[in-house]
């Protein structure tokens, strides 16, 4: 789950060509992703995982980093 | 534009919309995007061209260019471009303006499309600065894409520079993202979002009508205005954007939502309007295209509904998930021109910012073009484009709803509710002012105060003193002078005191206007006792409840009005002219000076209750008006008022009190006993006034008077809207320098407080402002939350000061909700007038009609005064007013009764039940009943009369044709008329829908019974139903009329001499009796039975789809109706339903059918019921079966069962479908319209209205339907009567003729029979009698009344060769006339 999510944000997302995505990385704060891009991931998230992601859980807490978003998914 | 070379690429979705709104607008450059960078350093022009050069040859959109093929744009890159970068010397010039001049004149230039789409050049301000001036066309460029070419031009510059020139890499294509947005918008997704989009807009949004109502604008003019934020508030933005409760996923996303929050609220607080749609832009730029060059943003609305409650924090809520949504669904390529057309306002929330140019300081400004898209009104755009850290917000204002006074404005009314919020982001979004203190300040403007009181009495007594032998009052011939007026008002008072009235005493004053009325208040105010003025026109009801709330203790009145009135428990004294000398009491001087708060009078004004409210009014807000106008309108002796209007009407208090006090004269024009008002009509006609108090509506009436030498130089106008061609059309025919002046005031705050003098060069909206305010008043305008409203916006209008009234006599709920407390001026009142108003640019006030009168229509908020006023502005309408119509209200069939008798549902067209539930029609037949008897026979007579032809030479074998539907009751004729030996040919119509059962009955009927039998049929049948549909609601008018057709051909063919019929004694009543046959007690039935023929002859007559369709040749020869007479067989028998069934059981073995609704054997009827039921909302079998009923033809139960019976629905849409009848789409009961009346010289083609409207409203403000009237119906007060224009039926509605109302008696009688048995609430005098569905039965009841009240013998026909009220009273006044001779 870890790489198809980091995969999915060097190849699609994210806003500057980049090494590589630590799972602790602030995504939101740095700018590596903006809304637009977080917005990507949620659909490829949703389709992904089968899961869906209602718009009150697109929080900061949930998105910050892929560790939070791994966390996000397991309680789903 | 030709195909140029190379390949032609499609445009994305965004791109098209660009192109489409720039083809609309060739000649302007609304997409420009324009930005002087302006660089601190010597830069090297010969490195910059050469860069630039580089440029254009790396970056795809430079070299793009536009064309059409077959009608579709499409783009083309060009493979090379050689560029020449323009250098402009700006070192000699001193001023920055020249400089900004200059690229504010290119930035406007044109683009051909045909060409690459930029403009640039390089000034040299100084040798330490330039201006890199670059202006790129919106299509092939977006914010980011301009930061991203920024950043490109500067690194090939410093790479020229240190000489690395093959460094430059080469720019990713822009090509490739047009490949790719078209390959999404081809998605699966793309359709799920698509919904969502169409699902958002579906929902009716309306533009916000910023600060005021504007007309659509169609401008794309419009002004930047940018407004620092300061680091401040900057800082505290981004602080507020961080909190845990606020942040969204990223700052940009979190700040985005603040001010889309703000912007919301913003424009929520200068419209008014709660439902609000914002566009946003959306950068569309995924990981493969971050560094791409061309136009990516796609604007997509965000829509929030606001509600009063809202604080920002709640607000924020909503937009931070609809943001949200919106970043779901906003897919590459969705744009639409639906989606671009549901906002009116725009946030463009830009987040980059520029940085230097080759380590030169560089600033950014973005330069506007001057121009927009005409659909945005505002637009906000957000930036910081040079990273200090200071947001700017930039606000693009359409000059089409944002005048010059409001640029400024704006931005402050924006940043006083981001203060606000700043402050404490809970605060209730109603609550900060959003004015600046100066404008409140304005707002509050003042007229300079006058605080010396002096008592109405007090004033007259100076006249009295001043002009003792002057004439006050004249009327009729006679006149009565100051001295002489205020002895007989000292003696009536003298005489009333004996009678022991006291001072605050209420006393009613129910008069015509008289001197006996004006003598009689002086007196009352001498008492120091209250007058309650009442007009001779009042119902009586009204009266008794006026002076029992007014608690009076005495009326005055003359003898003719005392008659008839129930005073309870008041005293009523006559007062005239003649006994007041006669009073022996010596004329004494009673002059008892009112305290500023004693009542002078009670004004009782109608009230949305429907019980009349009476206002108080002090002497001390009595003079504080007539202080002023003495003032204002510069009074004096030589002043000549009339006295016109309706003394209930305060109005009338400026025309009786103003002349009284300066010494001038009072003109009585006496109303008439009854009928309506002319007396305008002689004040014009007498000349005899200098000035005069009239409605807007009053003037309209006079008009088209040639009024060159009318005297009159001082009009004020009050009580409604004064529209500025009304005002226009009156200046011109009155004397050059008659001053008029536009009066605004209700009747709480004392006749006028805000006024206006008429300016034909200043005033040219579309109503005259009401002004300023008048001494000693205070103006405001607020909102629901009581806070003022800024300059422009509109609001409520609240008055307070001295001219308020006390408040409503014993109605202090209302009261205290009408006079509210000041929340300006501490223990000062303030009343709420329920108008809306505005303050206009020149400090004016606007009066913007009622707040009641704002309707809503189909979820818009519309003001029936803006309509009225637009409609007014055409050049050939002189008056104009809009009403609303609601449409069918259809009674829900849970609330209909039915008659306790005769089951007469309660629906039925002015049904009347009386307290037992009997209706109308039942009390009424039991003062006929037995005159009716005489009308029915025996079946021995029947035989009689069909075998009377048989000595006759014409006889040639058969007695009697018989109709034969196969129902019980013509079957039952056709057995008894065998039984009585007579030879029958049965005839049958085969309309297409008689029922197999019923088919298989007639066959075994006529075979049982050994009769000659045959089927008739059309095949017009379907038209004729639909057209009896249309007509009659129901199919058996039109089956009937042609079985009478077919069947009348058939007995001439055969020499039959008689057709028998099978109606029931219900459905004569329905078809050939009326009440009024039997009123005449002389009439017998021969009289009867010729005035159905007569009525049969012109049934025939009537042009509908029969006479059109079949062969009715023989109907305009006479002697078919003698060679072939009709008889009911029912009015020869009176067999009951079981003798009835009974009978057919055991001689024809008749069986019920049971394949079609229990009324009938035919499928169509079930149609008919349908239609009936829905159009009419009960069934077409109630009348005739209630009168079944009456007749003992029926049981009350029976009919109940029968009219309310279930109708299969879907086999009842087959049918209508099959016979190819339209039901009216129309039919649903809320259908709610608009329907536009207007006045002026002649009709006008609606679609000229239409299209004069359209240019000015938006589309569901203008009116489905507009109607031309001789006049504007007016009430007593002379403002426009709305109730009676509300009242016409559709059909009236859509005549071609002009409504006009009966001006005398014979037309004022005909209106009445006409309204009664047309069942209409009016009647023109021009209406048709056919086209209002007067048929025949409708003649013999109208002719029969009119002949028995004038005892005239007019025949049927007449109604028809004279189908009009105006052409049938000619008549009637002719007879009358020659009958005199």
């Amino acid at each position: 789950m870890k790489e198809r999510i980091i995969q999915y944000i060097k190849h699609e997302i994210c806003n500057e060509p980049l090494e590589g995505i630590d799972v602790q990385d602030d995504l939101l704060g740095s700018g590596i992703v903006d809304s637009m891009g977080m917005m990507k991931l949620v659909l490829f998230l949703e389709n992904e995982f089968k899961v869906q992601i209602s718009t009150e859980d697109m929080t900061v807490e949930n998105f910050m980093t892929v560790k939070n978003i791994m966390e996000y998914l397991s309680k789903k | 534009m030709n195909k140029p070379v190379g390949i032609s690429i499609p445009l994305t979705q965004s791109q098209l919309l660009l192109w489409t709104g720039q083809k609309l607008n060739p000649e302007v450059p609304l997409y420009n995007v324009p930005y002087a960078y302006v660089i601190s350093g010597a830069v090297s022009e010969s490195v910059f061209s050469m860069a630039f050069q580089k440029l254009i040859n790396k970056v795809d959109v430079m070299r793009t260019i536009f064309f059409e093929e077959k009608g579709q744009p499409y783009q083309s890159v060009l493979p090379h471009l050689n560029y020449t970068l323009e250098f402009v010397d700006f070192t000699s010039t001193t001023s920055d303006k020249e400089v900004r001049d200059w690229m504010g004149r290119r930035s406007q230039r044109l683009f051909d499309m045909s060409r690459p789409l930029f403009d640039a050049a390089l000034l040299k301000v100084d040798d330490e600065r330039y201006i890199w001036f670059l202006n790129v066309h919106h299509l092939i460029i977006d914010a980011i894409s301009s930061i991203i070419l920024f950043e490109r031009m500067s690194e090939i510059y410093s790479l020229i520079q240190s000489k690395d020139v093959g460094e430059i890499t080469e720019l990713p294509r822009y090509t490739a993202y047009v490949n790719f947005e078209a390959n999404q918008r081809k998605s699966d997704t793309h359709e799920k979002n698509e919904s969502y989009w169409k699902k958002k807009l579906k929902n009716g949004l309306e533009t916000p009508p910023l600060y005021g109502p504007k007309k659509p604008t169609t401008t794309t003019r419009s002004e930047r205005v940018g407004v620092k934020l300061g680091l401040e508030r900057s800082h505290k933005i981004k602080e507020l954007a961080a909190r845990p409760e606020i942040r969204a996923w990223t700052q940009d996303l979190s700040l985005f939502n603040l001010f889309a929050t703000l912007l919301f609220v913003f424009l929520y607080r200068v419209s008014g309007q709660k439902k609000i749609s914002v566009g946003a832009p959306f950068h569309n730029r995924t990981a493969n295209f971050k560094e791409t060059i061309g136009l990516f943003i796609e604007l997509f609305p965000i829509v929030d509904e606001l509600v009063e409650e809202d604080t920002f924090f709640s607000v924020l809520q909503r937009i931070r998930l609809e943001s949200n949504n919106n970043l779901r669904h906003a897919q590459p390529g969705m744009a639409t021109f639906d989606i671009g057309k549901s906002f009116s306002a725009v946030l463009n929330y830009m987040t980059s910012s520029y940085p230097d140019f080759d380590k030169f300081p560089t600033k950014s400004e973005w330069i506007h073009p001057n121009h927009s898209d005409s659909a945005h009104q505002i637009r906000c755009h957000v930036a910081d484009f040079d990273a200090t850290g200071e947001i700017e917000i930039f606000f693009d204002l359409n000059h089409g709803t944002f005048d010059q006074s409001l640029y400024q404005k704006v931005p402050q009314h924006f940043l006083n509710l981001m203060d606000a919020m700043l402050a404490n982001v809970n605060t209730p979004i109603n609550q900060p002012e959003i004015s600046t203190e100066e404008e409140r300040n304005n707002l509050l403007e003042k007229s300079a105060p006058n605080n010396t009181y002096s008592s109405f009495l007090e004033l007259f007594s100076k006249s009295v003193a001043d002009s003792p032998n002057e004439t006050a009052l004249s009327y009729w011939d006679k006149e009565l002078s100051y001295m002489a007026l205020n002895k007989k008002a000292n003696q009536l008072a003298s005489y009333l005191q004996q009678q022991g009235l006291k001072p605050k005493d209420k006393v009613g004053l129910y008069f015509f206007r008289s001197p006996e009325y004006i003598i009689s208040l002086l007196a009352v105010m001498k008492l120091g006792a209250t007058f309650v003025p009442i007009a001779s026109d009042q119902p009586s009801e009204r009266i008794t409840y006026i002076l029992e709330n007014a608690n009076c203790s005495l009326v005055l009145t003359d003898s003719m009005l005392r008659v008839g009135m129930n005073s309870g428990p008041a005293r009523v004294l006559e007062v005239n002219l003649e006994n007041i000398s006669a009073i022996i009491y010596e004329e004494r001087a009673i002059d008892r000076l009112p305290n500023k708060n004693d009542i002078a009078y009670i004004l009782y004004t109608s009230g949305s209750t429907g019980r009349p409210k009476g206002v108080m009014i002090s002497h001390g807000a009595l003079s504080n008006y007539l202080q002023w106008a003495m003032v204002y309108y510069k009074m004096d002796k030589a002043f000549i008022f009339p006295f016109f209007t309706s003394i209930g009407f305060d109005l009338t208090i400026t025309s009786t009190f103003l002349p009284l006090l300066s010494g001038g004269e009072l003109v009585i024009y006496r109303e008439s006993d009854s009928g309506p008002d002319i007396s305008l009509m002689q004040v014009i006609a007498d000349n005899k006034v200098n000035s005069i108090k009239l409605t807007p509506s009053h003037i309209a009436l006079i008009q088209e008077r040639d009024l060159s030498s009318s005297k009159i130089r001082t009009m004020i106008v009050g009580g409604e809207d004064l529209k500025t061609n009304i005002a226009n059309l009156i200046k011109k025919s009155l004397r050059e320098k008659t001053r008029i002046y536009n009066e605004y005031g209700p009747t709480e705050a004392t006749v006028g407080c805000i006024v206006c003098e008429f300016d034909p060069e200043q005033h040219t909206g579309v109503s005259v402002p009401i002004g300023k305010p008048i001494f000693n008043i205070d103006v405001y305008v607020l909102d629901t939350y009581k806070n003022r409203v800024p300059q422009g916006v509109v609001g409520e209008l609240y008055l307070s000061g001295s001219g308020l009234s006390d408040g409503y006599v014993n109605m202090d709920s209302l009261s205290k909700e009408k006079f509210v407390k000041n929340a300006f001026v501490p223990n000062a009142r303030m009343y709420r007038t329920g108008d809306l108003a505005r303050l206009n640019n020149n400090g004016n006030l606007d009066y913007l009609g009622r707040l009641d009168e704002q309707v809503k229509l189909n979820g818009f908020r519309i003001e029936l005064s803006d309509i009225e006023a637009n409609i007014a502005n055409h050049p050939a309408v002189e008056n104009a007013a809009v009403v609303l119509l609601n449409g069918k209200h259809s009674i829900p069939e849970s609330e209909v009764v039915n008659c306790t008798e005769c089951g007469l549902p309660s629906n039925y067209p002015n049904a009347d039940f009386d307290e037992q539930g009997v209706c109308h029609l039942c009390t009424a037949f039991k003062g006929y009943k037995e005159k009716t008897d005489k009308y029915f026979k025996t079946e021995e007579e029947l035989k009689l009369l069909l075998t009377s032809n048989k000595n006759k030479d014409r006889y040639t074998g058969y007695d009697c044709l018989s109709l034969l539907s196969g129902g019980k009751d013509s079957t039952y004729i056709l057995a008894r008329l065998i039984n009585m030996g007579l030879k029958v040919l049965a005839f049958t119509l085969d309309n297409g829908y008689i029922s197999d059962q019923a088919k298989a009955n007639i066959d075994s009927i006529v075979n049982k019974l050994g009769v000659d039998h045959i089927y008739g049929e059309t095949p017009h049948m379907n038209k004729i139903f639909v057209d009896s549909l249309h007509r009659h609601q129901n199919v058996c008018n039109g089956c009937f009329k042609t079985i009478y057709t077919l069947s009348t051909k058939i007995a001439l063919d055969k020499n039959i001499p008689f057709v028998v019929t099978g109606l029931s004694r219900g459905q004569f009543f329905e078809t050939r009796l009326t009440e009024e046959l039997f009123w005449d007690d002389t009439a017998d039935t021969t009289t009867i039975d010729d005035t159905i023929l007569e009525a049969r002859k012109l049934y025939h007559q009537e042009k509908d789809a029969v006479k059109q369709l079949l062969d009715v040749s023989m109907f305009n020869d006479e002697s078919t109706f003698d060679k072939v007479q009709f008889v009911d067989f029912y009015r020869y028998s009176n067999v009951s339903l079981s003798e009835m069934l009974q009978y057919l059981k055991d001689k024809v073995a008749w069986v019920r059918p049971t394949d079609t609704g229990r009324s009938t054997n035919c499928l169509i009827n079930q149609v008919g019921i349908y239609v009936h039921k829905k159009e009419k909302g009960y069934s077409n079998y109630s009348f005739p079966y209630s009168w079944d009923v009456r007749l003992g033809h029926k049981t009350r139960a029976e009919t109940l069962e029968e009219i309310n019976e279930y109708i299969e629905e879907k086999e009842v849409k087959l049918i209508i479908e099959e016979i190819g009848y339209e039901e009216p789409n129309d039919s649903n009961e809320n259908r709610q319209r608009l329907v536009g009346y207007y006045t002026g010289n002649s009709k006008l083609p609606s679609i000229e209205l239409n299209r004069h409207l359209s240019k000015k409203l938006p589309e569901y403000m203008i009116p489905s339907l507009f109607k031309y009237l001789n006049e504007l119906p007016l009430t007593g007060n002379g403002k426009v009567d709305k109730a009676a224009l509300r009242s016409l039926n559709d059909v009236q509605l859509e005549m071609d003729t002009p409504f006009v109302a009966p001006s005398n008696e014979i037309e004022e009688l005909l209106e009445g029979y006409w309204k009664e048995v047309l069942q209409l609430n009016k009647v023109g005098v021009h209406d048709n009698f056919i086209a209002l569905g007067g048929h025949s039965l409708a003649a013999i009841r109208v002719t029969t009344r009119i002949n028995d009240e004038l005892e005239m013998g007019f025949p049927l026909n007449k109604i028809f060769d004279l189908p009009t009220i105006a052409e049938y009273a000619l008549l009637i006044e002719k007879t009358i006339v020659e009958l005199l001779e």
